[in-house]
């Protein structure tokens, strides 16, 4: 198997993971295809340097959540509260834990916390990347990842309370 | 100094859970997210430094560039300035602004040889100032050959031959040119003129002769009709 070929066998393996780590860092449905082939031709020009022998996925999301802090910055919006906005209308709270209005809701909450914090709560609370893993693939130090996915955690506790109190109330 | 994270709430933990199985890319998008995949390892895949997501630490240079592009275009403007005093003679002893900053010592501008300094001073700074640098050179190469590639995903290969032809025009030896070639034989042989595309295979032959690219170019004019 050629790199290229090697590369795009990842790339085609995970990428329910790719677009779903893209959808969690904020991405728009109508942005997260064009996000993930910015992705995968980050990748291809990477490949050579990957380490093959680190896990695949924080590595992925380290590549990700750069491309959606670039596209980020070139100005173009994030709307908050886009996704919960659904066809049915009202979903209650119970359900919302169920079924993919929990998705739905959470994805929202995850918006309101910046990208940096954001990105650090992902990998740990999401996938399951040990703290060291993070703290490498983000290039930021150990310590600086923690006190993150401390703040992280409390502003996601804040986000889905007043998004719960939101649905109680209509 | 404690590094133990906060501990959440049983609700913040449930929907955490309910996040934390993958749902499956539906088959359209997943065949689409390959063909483009695909498309771009054909064209090479290449991906300019300008559009790789940037690492914190280099982005000074953006700055750096920046201000190297405007201190050229001040000796442009400063040039053309003094040109405009030189051709209204109102004072014979009058130095032209440009000599002056052309011989002062700015770093972004290289300081011709005394002999050929008027010639040099016409085009050089002018040029400078005109052409955009590298870095926008990059991204605008790349922009044009992603919107070739998006046609090319899209089977519209008259429309990728648009960009093709701008890079062509605008960047004729540019970084990407390989890439360039390679979709134009790409596009013509989607579009069903294989003798065209059989001669834009053999010129990119002889012009990339050991380019990666070079299997997949000539693979592609008998695959069509």
């Amino acid at each position: 198997m050629t790199p290229e070929e090697a590369c795009l066998d990842a790339f085609q393996r995970e990428l329910d993971y790719i677009h779903r780590t893209l959808y969690r860092l904020g991405a728009g449905t109508s942005e997260v295809d064009d996000l993930a082939q910015d992705l995968f031709l980050a990748l291809s020009r990477a490949w050579p340097n990957y380490d093959a022998t680190r896990p695949l996925r924080p590595y992925l999301f380290g590549i990700a959540f750069r491309i959606v802090s670039a596209h980020r910055r070139k100005g173009r919006r994030e709307i908050a509260f886009g996704i919960v906005e659904t066809d049915d209308g009202r979903p209650g709270p119970d359900d919302m834990l169920q079924n993919k209005q929990a998705r739905a809701l959470l994805l929202a909450a995850l918006k309101q916390i910046p990208e940096p914090r954001r990105a650090v709560l992902i990998m740990r609370d999401l996938d399951d990347v040990p703290m060291d893993e993070i703290a490498s693939v983000l290039a930021i130090p150990r310590f600086t990842a923690y006190s993150r996915l401390r703040k992280a955690r409390r502003e996601l506790e804040a986000a889905v309370r007043r998004m719960l109190k939101k649905v109680d109330s209509r | 100094m404690t590094l133990s994270p906060l501990p959440l709430s049983p609700e913040v933990r449930a929907l955490l859970d309910s996040e934390r199985v993958i749902p499956p890319v539906p088959a359209p998008v997943r065949a689409r997210a390959l063909s483009r995949a695909r498309s771009a390892l054909l064209a090479g895949g290449m991906m300019s430094a300008a559009e790789l997501p940037m690492a914190p630490k280099i982005r000074w240079g953006a700055p750096v560039a920046a201000a190297c592009v405007g201190s050229v275009m001040l000796a442009a403007v400063a040039y053309q300035m003094g040109a405009q005093r030189h051709s209204i003679p109102t004072d014979p002893h009058a130095t032209p602004i440009a000599q002056v900053v052309a011989t002062s010592p700015a770093p972004s501008v290289p300081s011709p040889p005394r002999a050929a300094a008027a010639p040099a001073l016409v085009s050089a700074p002018a040029s400078h100032a005109s052409r955009p640098s590298q870095a926008d050179a990059g991204s605008n190469e790349l922009r044009l050959l992603r919107l070739a590639r998006t046609a090319i995903s899209r089977q519209d290969f008259a429309a990728a031959l648009v960009p093709i032809g701008e890079h062509a025009h605008r960047f004729r030896d540019g970084r990407l040119a390989e890439e360039r070639e390679a979709l134009r034989v790409r596009a013509l042989v989607g579009l069903g003129r294989s003798e065209e595309a059989r001669r834009a295979a053999d010129l990119f032959k002889a012009r990339f002769p050991r380019s990666v690219l070079l299997p997949a170019v000539h693979g592609m004019p008998p695959a069509v009709p």
